[in-house]
């Protein structure tokens, strides 16, 4: 009892402070349109990146080396003696850089198409795969350095010595940046006089002793293990990405406990100190390679902490046939309990059955796990740039539209519209494949992966960057953005004019390039607006979208090559970037305006279903999955009238249900409209109020104005 | 046999257990003070008047032939009185401020509508409603309609006041796996004057059902100073208490969030001033008649 009193007020301090910072960063940085991470400001005399070309970027394998080494030598340490752990990260290495592409490799041939049709091609983007973190707890960074060396002296060119010499370099930063944290505890210790948090710092510092070389053996000496990784990729290059948590810590949990280390109220203390040290994409539950649900003790007690931690939380809960209702159950409770976007929800069958349509099998596909924003990935065996490529499908509309109707000597017709569209999307696809495959050819010299190639199983062994080869598979994501959008454009023009007559091209035309101005432009805007939506079901909007998906899906397919294992794989997903997509196209024949967003992701337009709007939403959704593995979440605006604890069951069943006709993941907030509308007049008010954007959370006060009126729009139309 | 219903909702979660949708039928025999679905009361299609969607475009009132619709200042006005559901205008809005309320439709059509939402029924014990308005005014469109679903394995709701020929109950029970049924108050010169209607048939029509082997839940709307007061509250639980098979007793607790269809179909609400139940004179209620 004394020990829970502890715990949680030091849990409260915690979160107390992570607000703290929170707001310093909104003070001192400004508004940003992304996860919270954990980070914290950095000091007034911040590291500066060395540049090592005429552009004053930095490149390649000595660029990054050098930066990371020199940045680690100054990096602030950070503990405060209530925390479990030490380490917050600072830098954004990868924004320090003037230039994010290395100019001596460019792609000036595929800017163009890039331009036209508002390609976000993901080239010098990095990360987004995912690590094995089970190889890090396995070997520890003294195995890691042995690792290098053994393969050192297999690869042994002079372009694979200095790959393993940068390697080794960075993972001895690492480990004297810990040292300097043990230092630092070692302070604390000698100052503090709180018998308890001295006792706490002691622990913090023999596991960071413990750690310093050798592989974890305690739960505590395992997180911590992680957050150094995490934070060490984090600073490098963003890198988010989690694992499978539960099974992961399992046998050090049950270790602890065994040999009476531990008790169940410290473990979830330890693991609350854990989600606030950041954000990171987290699997809990769903079944093993061999199909079996990985549920165990630990799995509850890392929903309790996340109950504790309740900040912005991404833990995705795997649901499938064999799993444990009681964590679903318990999922559900602190979903409505807390309204605070977390958890969400990804559906096994689908994701699996579709990953092995690519010809991988059953046990493999079980293995690609929820571990990003809108992602699965297979920690350490693929490559993927998932989330980095977009196609923006409603400027590629916008293309294949004026270009019909600039063709004065045919009548326009869908049936013209849409063979036009699909020849512009299929060239659309294709640059962006092509910019995938820039990437794999240069990459290593502009941004090698020198954390992440750490945890990969490939990169160290061949002496080869993850993106060049060192991984074992390239499963490489395109996403497409403004589905909803386009589908109704489509329903749209034919409903009102090649069906009902009620308008024609020459009218449509004309509102479309006065952008609706004036009465009769309004009038006409209602009448696309309030056509047969996608969303609706059964609506001439829904088999519009379907017929897209299908084509955007047989498109990314094409692209694949077996002999060089380059698997391509469709999703829909727009990110954060409806705002930017939609302030590159004019007015749509849907009756959206110019440069307002596009639709959010796979989503339907705000407003598309006057009642049912969840049962409508997850039928939608599940309708144009594209059924290879990757995901087309469900973006779940649920009436917090519905989200009370006597509804969980229901809300249980519509996840279920769209798992099963389906879908592939949920993304839910909860969230009083009331309530938000407040928040968007004025944010300081809420400064703990976290939504989930897209694949993300987000302190809602963190984000821009206009990034706020998007998510209020999506609330109060939901 | 067609139907005239107002609207298919679905995820109902308000009418019978699980995910459901709601069929609600056209045309109610009783006019209660608190109806909160006035659009359900008449028998015939009727135009709804929604004024925060309209753009002032004119389009209604040049095609309206008996000036139902007026514009002053810029601004339109609906006389309810003038328009004869002719319907002219409802093409031509686009803003979709005037609505049709009343729609023709087939069983078949019912259930091919409701059919997509099938697998959330079946994950949450849900299915469909029939409700109105008063669905046993329609009785063939009733039977064949929940027939259709309960062929098909969905659970099948009836929503009724039960004041109709008990005769008419027997031809759509067999297809019903619940019965929602609706008590108002005991006193019948207060049942009346409140609904427009005696509670004999009603009253008789529970003891039927009561002893017909049918799973039924009553309903009570709890409206203030109509039927929350102690006499009315004691005899409703005196009643209660004869039921030897009740499954359940479900409060429906007075709330103003209909109003809004009164205005939109330009017709009195007679409760339009009277406050929401409050949680206490709910729990007084709820005290006594869950005893």
């Amino acid at each position: 009892m004394e020990n829970s009193f502890i715990y949680q007020e030091r849990i409260d301090h915690l979160r107390s402070r992570k607000f703290a910072q929170t707001r310093e960063k909104i003070e001192v940085e400004g508004l940003l349109d992304e996860d919270d991470y954990g980070r914290v400001l950095p000091p007034a005399n911040a590291w500066k990146s060395i540049p090592n070309h005429p552009d004053g970027s930095f490149y390649g394998l000595d660029g990054w080396k050098t930066n990371f080494c020199n940045m680690m030598e100054t990096h602030p340490v950070y503990v405060d003696p209530k925390d479990a752990f030490a380490g917050r990260w600072v830098y954004f290495m990868s924004r320090m850089r003037s230039n994010k592409w290395n100019p001596d490799y460019p792609f000036d041939h595929l800017k163009p198409d890039f331009e036209k049709y508002d390609i976000i091609s993901g080239i010098g983007d990095d990360a987004h795969f995912a690590p094995d973190y089970q190889l890090g707890l396995s070997l520890g960074w003294q195995g890691i350095l042995d690792k290098i060396d053994h393969y050192r002296k297999v690869n042994t060119s002079t372009e694979q010595s200095e790959f393993y010499d940068a390697h080794e370099k960075v993972v001895k930063s690492i480990q004297g940046w810990i040292s300097r944290h043990i230092d630092l505890i070692e302070t604390l210790i000698a100052k503090e006089t709180d018998p308890a948090l001295k006792t706490n710092l002691e622990e913090m510092a023999e596991a960071n002793r413990n750690i310093v070389s050798a592989p974890p053996k305690t739960l505590r000496e395992a997180i911590q293990w992680i957050i150094w990784y995490h934070l060490a990729s984090r600073t490098y290059n963003r890198d988010g990405a989690g694992g499978q948590i539960d099974e992961m810590l399992r046998p050090f949990y049950e270790k602890d406990l065994a040999e009476g280390r531990i008790d169940r109220e410290k473990a979830v203390y330890l693991l609350a100190c854990f989600m606030l040290n950041d954000t990171i994409y987290w699997q809990l539950g769903g079944p093993n390679k061999d199909g079996v649900d990985q549920t165990s003790e630990i799995s509850f007690v890392i929903l309790d902490a996340a109950d504790k931690a309740n900040c912005s939380i991404n833990l995705t809960i795997r649901v499938h046939d064999g799993m444990n209702q009681e964590l679903f159950d318990k999922s559900l409770y602190y979903l409505i309990k807390n309204k605070n976007a977390w958890p969400r929800y990804s559906g096994d069958k689908a994701l699996v059955e579709g990953f092995m349509k690519n010809g991988f099998d059953a046990q493999l596909a079980r293995q690609r796990i929820a571990v990003g924003c809108n992602w699965m990935s297979l920690p350490g065996l693929e490559y993927t740039m998932n989330d980095l490529v977009k196609v923006n499908m409603a400027k590629v509309f916008e293309v294949a539209y004026q270009e019909m109707m600039s063709n004065k000597s045919e009548n326009p017709s869908t049936f013209k519209l849409w063979g036009i569209y699909i020849l512009h999307l299929k060239k659309a696809v294709h640059a962006a494949a092509e910019g995938i495959r820039h990437q794999l050819k240069y990459q290593k010299y502009n941004e090698p992966e020198l954390i992440l190639n750490l945890l990969s199983h490939g990169p160290l062994e061949r002496g080869l960057d993850v993106s060049d080869g060192g991984a074992e598979y390239y499963n490489l994501a395109i996403d497409g953005a403004g589905l909803a959008i386009v589908a109704d454009s489509f329903a749209a023009l034919e409903q009102r004019i090649e069906t009902e007559q009620k308008t024609s091209w020459e009218e449509i035309n004309y509102h479309l390039e006065g952008n609706f101005e004036g009465m009769e432009g309004e009038r006409i805007r209602l009448l696309l607006k309030n056509s047969q939506h996608y969303g609706q079901g059964n609506s001439l909007g829904d088999q519009w979208a379907k017929k897209l998906a299908e084509a955007f899906t047989e498109m990314v397919r094409a692209e694949s090559n077996s002999e060089l294992k380059h698997t391509f794989i469709p999703g829909f997903f727009s990110w954060a970037n409806t705002i930017g997509f939609g302030q590159h196209v004019g007015a749509t024949p849907n009756g959206r305006k110019s440069k307002t967003p596009i639709s959010h992701g796979a989503n339907p337009c705000p407003g598309f279903s006057k009642d049912g709007a969840s049962l409508a939403l997850a039928n939608a959704v599940a309708l144009i999955q594209p059924g290879f593995g990757n995901t087309a979440p469900m973006q779940w605006e649920l009436d917090p009238t519905l989200a009370t604890h006597n509804h969980a069951q229901l809300i249980g069943s519509i996840i279920k249900t769209h798992f099963e006709m389906g879908g592939t993941l949920i993304n839910v907030n909860i969230m009083d409209k009331d309530q938000i509308l407040d928040a968007h007049k004025d944010p300081a008010k809420y400064p703990e109020l976290v939504v989930r954007v897209t694949g993300f959370t987000a302190y809602f006060s963190m984000l821009t104005p206009e990034f706020r009126q998007l998510v209020v729009d999506r609330i109060l139309q939901s | 046999m067609n139907g005239l219903i107002t609207t298919i909702q679905r995820m109902s979660i308000h009418d019978g257990p699980g995910i459901r949708s709601t069929v609600f039928l056209k045309g109610c025999n009783m006019r209660c003070a608190w109806c909160h679905n006035p659009e359900t009361l008449s028998r015939i299609p009727e135009l709804e008047w929604i004024q925060q969607k309209c753009i002032g475009c004119n389009s209604c009132t040049e095609v309206c032939p008996t000036g139902a619709f007026l514009s002053t200042n810029g601004e339109i006005h609906f006389l309810k009185e003038d328009c004869t559901n002719c319907f002219r205008c409802l093409s031509v809005c686009y803003a979709e401020a005037i609505g049709k309320i009343g729609k023709e439709i087939s069983p078949e059509e019912v259930f091919a509508e409701v059919e997509q939402d099938f697998p959330f029924f079946r994950n949450s014990g849900g299915g469909v409603t029939i409700s109105g308005g008063e669905p046993m005014l329609q009785p063939e469109f009733t039977q064949q309609t929940l027939a259709l679903f309960n062929q098909a394995g969905i659970h099948t709701a009836l929503d009724t006041n039960l004041s109709i020929s008990w005769k008419q109950y027997e031809r759509v029970l067999p297809f019903t796996d619940l019965v929602l049924a609706d008590l108002k108050m005991i006193n019948d010169p207060k049942h009346q004057q409140w609904t427009g209607k005696h509670n004999s048939v009603i009253l008789e029509n529970f003891h039927k059902l009561d002893s017909s082997g049918i799973p039924y839940m009553v309903r009570i709307p709890v409206i203030p100073g109509v039927n929350d007061n102690e006499e009315e509250v004691q005899a409703l639980s005196k009643f209660i208490s004869s039921l030897k098979n009740m499954q359940k007793l479900e409060l429906l607790p007075f709330h103003s969030m209909g109003s809004f269809k009164y205005t939109n179909l330009e017709i009195k609400n007679p409760m339009g001033n009277t406050e929401d139940l409050s949680k206490e004179r709910l729990e007084y209620v709820e005290k006594i008649l869950k005893q």
